[in-house]
């Protein structure tokens, strides 16, 4: 536990901790610009080299991007603990947060715990308020809170119609391939997060025939790598699956479930987790456990957020960047 | 000093005594058996801080166990042999099982499932 703090200090000091790669990437550079709980920063790859602008002023520039995309997670609508006793409240911040942009998205994804209680009316008013606010399209992965009931056919019911097993899928935007994972079904006692083999084997067949070229986009709701198992924070068998993902030069992860920003570039995938919408969880063994963190309530939505993603034909990683509803 | 105006209020105190000594072991003895009695009935288990609070506890067959969720996250009760399986329990929801077999019954949480727990019935 130690050696976690360890390195989160120094991460935050912007020593260089993952380093397996020596392709010219300025890893300083990019991890200096992690948006960490609160902050936003602008981070553009361009040709290897890293730009960076500090929130708020990337937010008035116009970033260039091909595709312009909004990630969201853990909205948890039903929650109504001391932690956030108005998810819903704090849910349309983040609406208006993504109406804000400058860019708008042409689709937002929605990395799972939508619900608290897996109940359709709290399924109903997500659903609503997006549409109320003219959200574009979303898509969805499941968080464990959204497969509380019948193995999750409310979920699958709404969200499903095109997916496979649990619900993932895949879909292709301006070149670019999004692949939606399920992690949070089937879970063993003691373990971690799970995709299992037959998902696995579906996306060994998904990227089989894809140029190397092809930018990826992997969209799931527990971390794909162990940011901290002693809480549950990784997935048992990611390991195979980033292994179907080697030949290419881009991939980028996408997940939620922890409710804070972090990110690690590991040769040619960078990992990046959001913010939720309701509430804040404590740091890696910062607390006795994960649960909902209370902060006082002026500096709520100071530790809640969305993550605006942008991709630039050419360039080898996502612009990503995080803001918080402040 | 007349010794048989003795013998009759000593004996009489002597099997006093003993009566109440007979009387106080009997009241102990109903008073064991209560207790016995609730501990084949019913033990709790709490819920919280993302751990099961008794991780193991030990108790007689035919005995009831309820898990109290006292976190302010749902979670679950399941039998890692799918003996038995609750719903998720919010704040302050209950689950009870009936155990009748002797046996060791290990159980998760399926939404976390490094909280971990066990049933060692008698």
């Amino acid at each position: 536990m130690s050696d976690s703090r360890d390195k989160l200090l120094r991460m935050r000091s912007n020593e260089i901790t993952e380093d397996h790669n020596h392709d010219g990437v300025d890893r300083r550079g990019f991890l200096r610009c992690m948006a960490w709980a609160g902050t936003g920063a602008l981070c553009v790859m361009q040709g290897g080299v890293l730009k960076s602008f500090a929130l708020p002023d990337a937010g008035k520039k116009k970033i260039k991007g091909d595709l312009s995309f909004v990630q969201i997670s853990d909205s948890h609508m039903g929650f109504n603990k001391p932690a956030n006793p108005d998810v819903t409240g704090t849910f349309q911040t983040a609406l208006d947060r993504i109406k804000a942009l400058n860019v708008q998205p042409e689709f937002l994804l929605h990395t799972g715990d939508i619900t608290h209680l897996s109940k359709t009316e709290q399924f109903d008013t997500v659903e609503q308020m997006l549409k109320q606010n003219s959200m574009p399209q979303t898509f969805y992965v499941p968080g464990e809170h959204d497969f509380l009931e019948d193995d999750g056919r409310t979920y699958l019911d709404r969200f499903g119609k095109n997916a496979q097993g649990s619900g993932w899928y895949s879909f292709d935007q301006k070149g670019v391939h999004f692949i939606g994972l399920v992690n949070v079904v089937n879970l063993k006692a003691g373990g971690l997060g799970n995709l299992g083999q037959e998902q696995l084997e579906w996306l060994e067949k998904d990227v089989k025939h894809l140029s190397h070229s092809t930018p990826i986009v992997i969209f799931a709701h527990i971390p794909l790598w162990a940011v901290y198992p002693q809480w549950g924070w990784g997935t048992e068998d990611s390991a195979q699956a980033l292994a179907y993902l080697k030949k290419f030069g881009s991939v980028s992860v996408l997940n939620g479930h922890i409710h804070q920003t972090m990110q690690k570039v590991e040769g040619n995938v960078t990992f990046h987790t959001a913010c939720s919408t309701a509430f804040p969880q404590p740091h890696p063994g910062a607390a006795e456990g994960p649960g909902p963190m209370k902060v006082p309530a002026d500096q709520l939505r100071s530790v809640l957020g969305i993550t605006d993603v942008n991709f630039v034909h050419g360039s080898h990683a996502l612009a990503v960047t995080d803001s918080n509803l402040a | 000093m007349n010794t048989r105006g003795l013998k009759l209020p000593l004996a009489v105190a002597g099997l006093s005594l003993m009566a109440l000594i007979f009387i106080a072991t009997l009241k102990t003895m109903q008073a064991a058996e209560t207790s016995m009695a609730s501990d084949t009935g019913s033990t709790e288990v709490r819920i919280d801080n993302f751990t099961f609070q008794a991780p193991t506890i030990t108790v007689p067959a035919g005995s009831e166990v309820t898990w109290v969720n006292r976190d302010d996250i749902p979670h679950t009760v399941v039998s890692e042999d799918k003996v038995f399986t609750s719903n998720a329990l919010d704040t302050d929801d209950k689950f009870t099982y009936k155990f009748s077999q002797p046996g060791t019954y290990k159980y998760f949480c399926s939404l976390h499932p490094k909280m971990t727990g066990e049933v060692v019935v008698k």
